[in-house]
């Protein structure tokens, strides 16, 4: 079920990221917009949300083995990490408010918050999502195993990492490497 | 088949071919409705059949038939020769009517506006606004734009229809054999009056085109009488010189149509009314009750500055 | 505090009749599909009287010309609400209610496999709908057409609220509609018989399956779109605004990515309808299950390949013009496959003309007429000429009404009995048929004629051209027709349901497993279920053909 639910999400995002995409080069971000980007800072927080997934998977393996308490601890710094760059992203925000580039300055504010926006929306909903798990599990639900909500959750909270590894290629590295 | 072409051809309808484009598209359409109409009978008279020799018998079940593989493949195999023969015939009517534009200049480029056309000729800088005059017997070239939203030019005798985005420039190919007036409609939903953007194009041998644009590319006509120069005054002095361009003078607004030369037009309102004064007076006095919703306001004129504008317009051949 | 556990029943649950009076509270908050199945077609049918109504108050206003019972700004609000509407909040919970009433029966399953997310895509779908017509009474309803364009739709253009309602109350109704999908794919993939394979699944319930994922994969891009509109219009973003870089053919693009599916998810569980429909009253097999099947994966598939032919007048070129015909093309040969395999069915038969064997018959010849003026249209030329003209009302009219509402209320026919207990007379149901079939030829076959002759559509008036002001009269005395006939309609569900001839649990002698069980089913639907080796399982039990190796 989730998967169908993952799978239209994604289209979802195919649509956001293909807006991005072909305003990129039609009729193009001024160069000035993309340069108040901070590849470096988003980078780091990309890191945390990346290895969160890791940590997860930490998660749903000790869940498997019965290992509750490591369950709880890899859970609990999956919910850290994911907190981390939400942060990171509402300081990039941040800065670019204070350089006036908001959604209705140009076309790359149209298009760079609601790619980005619609993904850390996606992202709260999963920390909610990891919470209510995380409280389950201090409530004894996943004591033994057959549980499959651990999976459930997980598969959504990979997709998220998924969607942003491409939104960060194509916002932040591609136009690095077109620069040069 | 003659005589139900010619019922079609006393009502308006797409299929007078005004243009050699339409010729094509038709001729096209009639293969397609010969091929559709073999479709069409095919299934009713299919239909009929069973409906009659299948009726329900009080016997047992009827022999339980699944799968025909004849069956099968004819009802895909011939369908889509069928589907073939017509996607070859789509490429090169396409290619034949419109093919793409390289470089070429426009002829003429129409302006799509809520709820007017404007219509500009590079070739002698002539600007004016709703009625068309194209010439004949000659592959112009229409470079179609928007001034707002989308709007879409269409003469149901020339064939193709084409649409106006704003911010891109489309174009339309038309080779018109002979002089008349051919009337259409803009065919993109653009608002509150889309219903009144209907299109008046005058066709005209190269001679008379050529006359009418010279005339148009002067400036306006110099008003002689006391109440028309009074309604110059007037026109140059309210809003309306902020709005309409009179060539010639110190209006050049480019928000409503052009009025150089509005009395050389047979209608007004694109299309609503016929160009009397009569109606320029209910028009002027009150916009909103003839064309709700148009950009010009509800002036609250009296009835002198009403006469002497009209006055003034009427001098605008 | 011990983990979270629901109890479990600790005996059989009670063998309750649906239809028994059990009070509103008890409807409002139920999860029971059949019951949340009923009230999706309650739902479709309030909004097709309300729909119906904005119609015939426009077709008033277009039966003479330069006509002022409506102005213009009312006329526009009409037709728009008439379109969203009738898609949105009549035909999509009409399929839906017949989708989760009767997949799971079909599939002998008790239940849903989400049976609360059943309840609330119903309610979210149908808060959504009331938000859309809520505009009405905040500065008026949307008026830039169904299909709503860019820049028409931004806000300098449509400064008043109505267009924003449109956009939430969409994503609310998209909201709904997925779920619902979500929850009828896992419950066909889940929850069948043990003994049902895939191959044996009845055609409805494949045409159920490839609809859900059909809309898993379309609503994604209008999701899309309205997200984008909304921050246009309330955050001045600038996606479709051209003097900042924006692109308003991106809205067509992302509109018609999902509004060509669309029609798809409207008339495929009509088509898994008409399947069961002619078999059973032909008393045979559906002739080329596979071929039915395979035919709706490939118009699923094709139907994201297609969506350009809805811009063909917007100058893309010939090369991308070319490739969308060739698709629209392909689209029509594999519908073209149905049309004459549900006639081979009927080939050599018995057949039993009741009411809803006639709707299924009248589709065959009306979506024919409106599959062909489709197919005119994936002919770009023919396209030039007549897109958006009245010959798109009429092709969209033949297909919508005479396509997918004819398979609903063939269905509607052939399962009341099954639904509500009671029979509906088969002359007084053979009155509705007619009457509905005359008046919609009368009003939507003229259509044809008007959109040769050049009328555009969506226009509040026309001047007096000869020939228009005759066909729009008749066009308008159809719709009349038409609005009495589904009064008519009404009144015989009503009057039936109360009052009529108690049915049956096979009242037709049919031969899938919803047949099974009572008139209406019990709360829960099955007690036991006969294996299953044929997609006709019922049949199969009746025949005593179990186990069978089933050459007949």
């Amino acid at each position: 079920m989730i998967k169908l639910v993952v799978g239209t999400e994604a289209l979802f995002f195919v649509v956001l990221i293909f807006g991005y995409v072909y305003f990129a080069f039609n009729p193009g971000y001024s160069p000035q917009a993309l340069r108040l980007l901070n590849i470096r800072s988003t980078g780091m927080f990309s890191l945390f949300l990346f290895s969160s997934s890791f940590t997860y998977w930490r998660a749903e393996v000790n869940f498997d083995k019965g290992k509750l308490f490591r369950l709880k601890v890899w859970l609990t710094i999956t919910i850290l990490l994911g907190c981390l760059f939400l942060f990171g992203q509402g300081r990039e925000y941040f800065n670019l408010f204070r350089e006036n580039l908001i959604v209705s300055s140009n076309l790359f504010g149209t298009s760079f918050f609601t790619l980005t926006g619609f993904h850390g929306l996606h992202v709260f909903i999963g920390l909610i999502m990891l919470s209510i798990v995380l409280l389950l599990a201090f409530l004894g639900d996943f004591d033994r195993p057959g549980s499959s909500v651990i999976g459930t959750v997980g598969i959504y909270w990979h997709f998220v990492d998924i969607v942003w590894f491409f939104v960060f290629s194509m916002v932040y590295v591609l136009p690095h490497f077109l620069k040069q | 088949m003659t005589y139900t072409c010619q019922i079609l051809l006393t009502i308006q309808s797409v299929f007078e071919s005004a243009t050699v484009e339409a010729e094509k598209v038709n001729a096209l359409t009639f293969r397609f409705i010969i091929a559709g109409s073999f479709i069409f009978l095919l299934v009713v008279g299919l239909l009929i059949y069973v409906s009659v020799k299948f009726r329900a018998k009080p016997d047992a079940e009827p022999i339980q038939v699944r799968r025909n593989k004849k069956a099968e493949v004819a009802m895909i195999g011939i369908p889509f020769l069928m589907v073939a023969f017509f996607f070859y015939l789509t490429i090169k009517t396409m290619e034949a009517t419109e093919p793409p534009v390289q470089n070429q200049k426009p002829d003429i480029i129409i302006v799509g506006h809520q709820w007017w056309w404007e219509a500009r000729y590079p070739v002698k800088n002539v600007v004016t606004a709703n009625e068309i005059h194209i010439p004949v017997q000659k592959k112009v070239l229409l470079q179609l734009n928007s001034g707002d939203v989308i709007h879409d030019w269409w003469v149901p005798s020339f064939g193709p229809k084409m649409d106006m985005v704003p911010g891109i420039n489309n174009y339309l190919w038309l080779y018109i054999r002979k002089p008349g007036i051919y009337e259409g409609t803009c065919s993109e939903f653009c608002g509150v009056q889309h219903a009144w953007m209907r299109i008046r194009v005058i066709a005209q041998d190269t001679g008379d085109f050529q006359r009418w644009l010279t005339a148009e590319a002067m400036p306006a006509l110099q008003p002689i009488t006391g109440p028309a120069r009074s309604g110059r005054t007037i026109f140059m002095g309210l809003t309306c010189a902020g709005c309409h361009t009179i060539k010639g003078t110190v209006a050049m607004g480019r928000a409503g149509p052009d009025l150089t030369h509005l009395a050389s037009r047979e209608t007004l309102l694109s299309g609503k009314m016929e160009n009397t004064d009569e109606n320029l007076e209910k028009w002027l006095s009150h916009p909103q009750k003839i064309k709700p919703g148009a950009h010009m306001p509800d002036f609250i004129f009296n009835k002198d500055t009403i006469t002497a504008l009209v006055a003034y317009l009427h001098t605008l051949q | 505090m011990g983990p979270v556990r629901l109890p479990r029943p600790q005996s059989e649950l009670p063998n309750l009749n649906v239809s028994n009076d059990q009070g509103l509270l008890q409807w409002i908050s139920t999860v029971d599909h059949k019951q949340i199945g009923v009230m999706y077609l309650l739902f479709s049918v309030l909004f097709l009287c309300i729909g119906g109504l904005a119609a015939l108050l426009f077709r008033i206003q277009l039966a003479l010309p330069n006509n002022n019972f409506l102005g213009p700004e009312m006329f526009n609000q009409l037709f728009t609400m008439h379109g969203t509407t009738m898609i949105f909040f009549v035909l999509t919970p009409a399929i839906l209610g017949f989708s989760v009433y009767f997949t799971p029966l079909m599939i002998g399953a008790n239940e849903m496999a989400f049976p609360r997310l059943n309840a609330f895509s119903l309610w979210i779908a149908f808060f959504g709908a009331l938000l859309l017509y809520f505009s009405f009474l905040n500065g008026g309803a949307p008026d830039g057409g169904w299909f709503n364009y860019a820049p028409l739709n931004e806000k300098q253009y449509a400064s008043g609220n109505g267009i924003d309602y449109y956009c939430i109350g969409l994503l609310l109704g998209g909201i709904g509609t997925t779920s619902t999908a979500i929850n009828l794919i896992v419950t066909i993939l889940k929850c069948r018989a043990k003994t049902m394979d895939m191959r044996h699944l009845p055609v409805f319930v494949w045409m159920v399956l490839v609809n859900s994922f059909l809309i898993l994969a379309a609503f994604p891009a209008i999701n899309a779109a309205l997200c984008m509109l909304l921050l246009d219009r309330q955050l001045q973003a600038h996606f479709f605004d051209p003097s900042m870089g924006g692109s308003p053919l991106l809205w067509q693009h992302l509109f018609w990515l999902f509004g060509h599916p669309e029609v798809y998810i409207l008339i495929l569980p009509s088509f898994g309808i008409l399947s069961e429909v002619f078999q059973v009253f032909s008393r045979k097999p559906i002739f080329g299950y596979k071929l039915l099947v395979g035919s709706g994966i490939v118009i699923a598939l094709l139907a994201f390949g297609v969506w350009m032919h809805h811009m063909f007048a917007a100058g893309l070129g010939i090369t991308i013009n070319g490739f969308f015909s060739a698709s629209s093309l392909l689209i029509g040969v594999a519908t073209g496959v149905k049309i004459f395999s549900w006639i081979a069915t009927m080939w050599g038969g018995s057949l039993r003309f009741t009411t809803a064997m006639m709707f299924a018959c009248a589709f065959l010849v009306e979506f024919t007429i409106g599959g062909l003026s489709g197919i005119s249209f994936a002919i770009v030329p023919i396209d030039w000429q007549l897109t958006d003209t009245y010959y798109v009302v009429a092709h969209i009219h033949y297909v919508f009404i005479g396509g997918s509402l004819f398979g609903l209320l063939a269905g509607l026919f052939y399962w009341f009995p099954k639904m509500s207990g009671r029979m509906i007379p088969e002359r007084n149901g053979k009155i509705f048929f007619w009457l509905f079939v005359i008046g919609f030829n009368m009003t939507f076959l003229v259509q044809h004629a008007l959109g040769a002759m050049g009328m555009s559509r969506r226009v509040y008036t026309y001047p007096d051209i000869p020939g228009y002001g005759t066909l729009n009269f008749i066009s308008t005395c159809g719709a009349f027709i038409m609005g009495m006939s589904v009064l008519y309609l009404l009144y015989l569900l009503m009057k039936n349901k109360r009052h009529g001839k108690e049915a049956p649990g096979d009242p037709w002698d049919a031969y899938t497993l919803e047949w099974m069980t009572t008139s209406p089913p019990a709360l829960k639907n099955f007690g036991a279920l006969p294996p299953v080796f044929s997609e006709r399982p019922f049949r199969d039990l009746k025949t005593e053909r179990l186990g069978k190796k089933n050459i007949n």
